[in-house]
């Protein structure tokens, strides 16, 4: 065991800072605007040019196979590269459901066809991905899902709506899923597309949200018809299919590079607050909060090196994040006393801390919410016995809405 | 020892309660908050033929003549709606000119508060620079600002000479303004105290956020009996159920200490550690009950088409004002164990 860089390690992380320096401004946390406002077209558009420019520089899904266009690197490699890119005024954060979790999905899981259409464009930052998964019935007991898919000879034909979708409004294709055995218990009945988001009968609109951002939508599907060959996995297998998304969409949230200790303590120290005994305190409880998340991350990256895809494991980093968000929120907003009140441009650091605060939810919700997170580390990491299910062999239609 | 209240006072929550959810519903919040000034004119006005913003002011100057208590009930269902008027900055100025201001100035002021043709508040926000006040609520449609002079309250006009203001959006949406003040005249409020009102700012503070935390867990209760997943209400989960009884401790915690703290202050008793006690609740167990609330409604608590996200933000900015939970513990550690620790 090695907490620090090994020789090698330490030499890829100063060859991509090199490279980085050459490639990117240095980000200014004085003047940047928050990335996770919204998916602006100007941001798409920025985003697009930067996964470009990686992709050109070979710097590209780090721990994507080569024959993938990937650079067949270490998790550890892709956790070094984020940290050092956290430096810069870049971010390909529209690609974030694509090559975070749909890339490693399809890798698992489709097929020869299907990987040779989607993976290549995807990495060039082409093709922006979405993920077509909760519904307004269906949040935490996603397996609940009622959107419907009726095979009809080479296609299917799909209806029903989606909530919560991410950036849908600019993606290409989205990952679907859906009803189609309802005969069969809810888990068994479900099977996963590719969508074009072009599909004549799919209405995006967009959801005003608490950070004053539309990132989020509503996503209506009437009659869209999707071809066979769409199919991930096996028809009726597509929770397994999601269960790797899922696993991956943890441990992109838990991963998340947010503004770092760094930026924390300089922010005290404008605010003229380190000389104050609480304040010293908060500060050291969020340091350490800082860095049990480094060494969970580095953790699942190691993992990930060898060959093992994120377990449940990436529910314990994910539920250990978004407490952290939500305590260094309150903690950033309140040393800056009254000026943390504020909105918007009016806010210190151009509001970047006021929109960490109001952000903290699509953390803390989305992925699976705290307590979901608690179940699975309590099902699946200490072994407890699962909670009795009325549901769990019981054809979906015969479950009571 | 008495914790009910007596006719008059019940009298006042229904009168209040009945006006507040009347007018001040989820449509009207929305459409007064995408308004230039976010000021429900029209409610200002019924709070005003209702009597209630002459409530805690003398009758001599059109008022009622009843006290801090009174204002808190009205406060509190306030907060249930979380409707966008200035009673709790406009009646506090009011009530210090009542207490401190010359015949002349009660008689300028008081009967316009009353009648709802005045707007007061105070510039209570510790600030570096004292011509530089920044965060004044409702300063922007305000006739007059109580600001700090040495330990003192004088009258300033937020629209006189010498005095430059900015607008900004607070963390709940509403207006504020930072004023820079190069020479502008002020009135003095001759005797006043900072601290006399800032005590009952910071309990009338308190009774919104009960308000504020009764009403985001009723509408949280209701949410999760209602929302089926798992084949069964989401309420019946002790992952949510636990949460809502914390949220619910929390805000009765709240409740018992801003009342213990307006009755000192409305019975002349010292209330330095009540009003602290009370502060340091609204502060942190409303922030923490809030959060709870904004947490078990999921996806809905981020779309703002939904009212619960009102509750976290303005929960958020009460908690925060003069002063959040960390600075408030300090103040009481010195009230309680003596200046020099």
């Amino acid at each position: 065991m090695d907490f620090d860089d090994t020789p090698e390690e330490a030499a890829f992380r100063a060859e991509a800072l090199a490279w980085l320096e050459a490639h990117a401004a240095p980000r200014d946390l004085d003047t940047t605007r928050p990335s996770m406002g919204g998916f602006g077209d100007e941001y798409v558009r920025q985003c697009q040019q930067w996964q470009r420019t990686l992709y050109d520089g070979g710097w590209a899904g780090i721990t994507w196979p080569k024959e993938y266009g990937g650079r067949g690197g270490t998790g550890r490699q892709a956790g070094i590269f984020s940290q050092e890119q956290a430096k810069f005024d870049v971010s390909n954060g529209v690609f974030a459901v694509g090559i975070g979790m749909v890339g490693p999905t399809l890798m698992a899981h489709a097929t020869d066809a299907q990987k040779e259409r989607y993976l290549g464009p995807m990495l060039r930052g082409e093709e922006i991905w979405c993920q077509l998964f909760s519904e307004p019935g269906a949040g935490s007991d996603l397996a609940g899902l009622s959107t419907k898919a009726v095979r009809d000879g080479d296609e299917w034909l799909v209806n029903g709506q989606k909530v919560w979708t991410s950036g849908a409004q600019h993606s290409t294709f989205g990952i679907l899923m859906t009803r189609t055995d309802p005969d069969a218990p809810k888990h068994e009945g479900i099977t996963y597309f590719v969508v074009d988001m072009a599909t004549p009968g799919i209405d995006v609109r967009p959801l005003r949200q608490i950070t004053g951002v539309a990132h989020f939508n509503e996503v209506f599907l009437t009659d869209v018809r999707v071809p066979n060959d769409n199919v991930v996995g096996e028809p009726n297998g597509g929770w397994r299919v999601a269960v790797t998304t899922m696993a991956h969409e943890r441990a992109l949230i838990g991963g998340g590079v947010g503004l770092g200790f760094r930026d924390v303590l300089r922010l005290a120290r404008s605010c003229g607050r380190t000389d104050d005994g609480r304040v010293r305190q908060a500060l050291a409880t969020a340091y350490g909060r800082f860095e049990v998340l480094k060494f969970l991350g580095y953790r699942v990256q190691t993992a990930a090196s060898q060959g093992r895809p994120p377990g449940p494991e990436s529910s314990v980093m994910k539920l250990a994040y978004s407490q952290h968000l939500a305590a260094l929120a309150d903690l950033v907003l309140s040393l800056e006393g009254a000026a943390g009140m504020l909105n918007g441009d009016d806010a210190p650091d151009a509001g970047q801390w006021q929109q960490h605060f109001l952000n903290q939810w699509s953390s803390r919700i989305g992925g699976g919410t705290d307590q979901i997170q608690r179940n699975v580390i309590g099902e699946r990491v200490l072994g407890l016995p699962r909670e009795p299910r009325v549901d769990k062999d019981v054809p979906f239609r015969a479950i009571p809405g | 020892m008495d914790f009910t209240f007596d006719d008059g006072q019940a009298a006042v929550r229904e009168l209040a309660e009945q006006i507040f959810q009347g007018r001040a519903t989820v449509e009207r919040v929305k459409a007064v908050e995408a308004g230039e000034d976010r000021f429900d004119r029209e409610l200002w006005v019924d709070l005003a033929k209702a009597e209630l913003l002459g409530l805690c002011l003398p009758e001599a100057y059109g008022g009622s003549g009843l006290g801090l208590v009174e204002l808190c009930l009205v406060l509190e269902q306030q907060g249930r709606v979380v409707a966008p008027v200035p009673v709790l900055a406009t009646v506090t100025a009011a009530m210090a000119v009542a207490e401190f201001g010359t015949d002349d100035q009660q008689a300028e002021w008081l009967p316009r508060v009353a009648r709802g043709d005045a707007v007061l508040t105070s510039a209570l926000e510790p600030t570096a620079d004292p011509s530089r006040l920044i965060s004044v609520p409702w300063a922007h449609v305000a006739d007059r600002v109580l600001v700090p002079v040495g330990g003192e309250l004088h009258l300033l006009d937020p629209n006189g000479p010498g005095v430059r203001s900015e607008r900004a959006i607070a963390t709940d949406r509403s207006v504020v303004s930072h004023l820079t003040i190069d020479g502008a005249p002020t009135e003095r409020l001759p005797g006043s105290s900072v601290q006399w009102l800032r005590d009952r700012m910071l309990v009338g503070q308190a009774a919104t956020q009960v308000g504020v935390a009764e009403a985001a867990l009723e509408m949280t209760a209701t949410y999760t009996s209602n929302r089926r997943q798992f084949e069964k209400p989401l309420s019946t989960f002790q992952g949510v159920a636990l949460k809502a009884g914390d949220a619910y401790i929390a805000t009765e915690a709240m409740r018992v200490t801003m009342w213990q703290a307006a009755w000192r202050l409305a019975s002349g008793l010292d209330a330095a550690d009540a009003v602290l006690v009370a502060k340091w609740w609204a502060a942190d167990g409303g922030q923490r009950v809030v959060h709870i609330t904004q947490h078990l409604h999921g996806g809905m608590g981020a779309d703002i088409d939904y009212p619960v996200h009102r509750y976290f933000l303005w929960g958020k900015q009460l908690s925060d004002s003069l002063g959040g939970a960390s600075p408030t513990l300090a103040r009481l550690g010195r009230v309680i164990a003596g200046a020099t620790a």
